[in-house]
């Protein structure tokens, strides 16, 4: 018999997914999007609401099928699952949001690639309850999208001197030399890194030190 | 039941069986509307593609009717392109043009003066081209470049050139890093004009 787990409340599995395993500057996961939608705060919001949205609710139908789904194939039916959310997400921009899937392009079809959802889908939902597995998945978005969001606020008012598209005193105006790299790749780039920097630095004396 | 070698198949078919029914079904309740988006986007990139200083901020039903309103939509009497006009006068004939990008297909419209040689705009309404690299064909500055330009002669009616060559007035700036976007943007815009071109002609020396 293997060892008694200790048993995930409500706030450990959210307070995790926020902070102490945050997918984006703990476990360096979903990266791929961080860096390419990140550079409008809109697009980076429509982005985080429908990874959180798919996370959930791929991590409570897991966890739902968990006791039925033969092991060995364990690894398709999430994916299929995943694909299953992230198609009607796909659907639903195209038809009542068509601006803002043209924006994001295909990266609404790449969330079904984000690790973040394989991970939590793995890593939890397959061994825990679907309420508890809803609120892993709803929490790993959170956390997700908490840093993207910081990273685009930054981004778009450094590269464009506009917040949701708005225009904001002083950085919209002549005295401010609108850094054009903020909106390039490159910034996204430098903008992770600051972002994990800042962040890992804040949280580096509960941190444990390697033996 | 777990055990039996039968199992993961039939269970395997079940998760496939059932979401895709339900998405056929998603897919047919909304199929009616993301056509009709599809045409309103191409309706608005023609009337940017016309007018691109004055393009229409209108949405939905409202753009459809100004489009109906304004362009003359029997493409057969014009060699294939949508023509601006005003009255009885042709201001604009706005070309469209589609084909296979380097991901996927690129839709876009380019339009042109009533002397068939004037460049007034250019507009993408659909790709999937790489973010920040080949996607750059859709932005504002990209379509700008295009106003202005006049067609060349021949097969090449506009040129792509890499960054720092010096631009003549058949010439834009093709996308930094997005060379084969480029590349296939060039072929299917100028085979789109050329086309148009041809058949302007054999419309005109047709009996």
């Amino acid at each position: 018999m293997s060892p008694a787990q200790p048993k995930s409340t409500a706030r450990s599995v959210t307070l995790d997914a926020l902070w102490y395993s945050n997918p984006i500057f703990r476990q360096i996961l979903g990266i791929c999007s961080t860096l390419a939608v990140t550079n409008l705060v809109l697009n980076t919001l429509v982005m985080c609401v429908a990874l959180t949205i798919v996370t959930g609710l791929s991590s409570w139908t897991v966890s739902l099928l968990r006791n039925a789904m033969p092991r060995n194939i364990r690894m398709m039916v999430e994916t299929l699952i995943m694909a299953f959310y992230v198609i009607i997400v796909d659907i639903a921009l195209r038809a009542y949001w068509p601006e803002m899937s043209r924006n994001l392009g295909p990266f609404v079809g790449l969330i079904i690639t984000n690790c973040i959802l394989m991970g939590r889908s793995e890593a939890f939902a397959i061994s825990n309850p679907p309420g508890i597995s809803l609120l892993d998945g709803l929490a790993s978005g959170a956390g997700y999208s908490a840093v993207l969001l910081l990273i685009s606020i930054v981004r778009e008012l450094l590269g464009m001197g506009t917040l949701l598209g708005m225009p904001i005193p002083f950085f919209a105006g002549p005295h401010w030399d609108k850094w054009v790299i903020m909106v390039m790749p490159p910034g996204a780039f430098f903008m992770l890194a600051v972002a994990i920097w800042i962040l890992r630095s804040l949280g580096s004396a509960t941190e444990e030190k390697p033996s | 039941m777990k055990d039996k070698a039968w199992y993961p198949v039939l269970f395997m078919f079940l998760v496939t069986a059932i979401p895709t029914a339900l998405l056929i079904g998603l897919s047919q309740y909304t199929r009616a509307r993301i056509q009709a988006n599809t045409q309103i986007s191409f309706e608005k990139a023609v009337l940017c593609a016309v007018a691109p200083d004055s393009a229409p901020t209108l949405r939905g039903m409202a753009l459809h009717q100004r489009f109906l309103a304004v362009i003359n939509t029997n493409i057969s009497a014009a060699a294939g392109a949508y023509r601006l006009m005003d009255g009885a006068t042709v201001k604009a004939y706005a070309i469209p043009f589609a084909g296979k990008g380097f991901w996927a297909t690129i839709k876009g419209v380019i339009a042109i003066a009533p002397d068939k040689t004037t460049v007034l705009g250019f507009q993408i309404y659909e790709q999937s081209e790489t973010p920040g690299l080949g996607a750059e064909i859709a932005q504002p500055w990209f379509g700008k470049q295009f106003q202005g330009k006049t067609l060349a002669a021949g097969v090449a009616p506009i040129i792509f050139r890499r960054k720092g060559e010096p631009l003549g007035p058949h010439d834009v700036e093709a996308v930094t890093g997005g060379t084969q976007t480029s590349v296939r943007l060039e072929r299917l815009l100028n085979d789109a004009v050329a086309t148009w071109r041809a058949a302007l002609i054999n419309a005109r020396t047709a009996p």
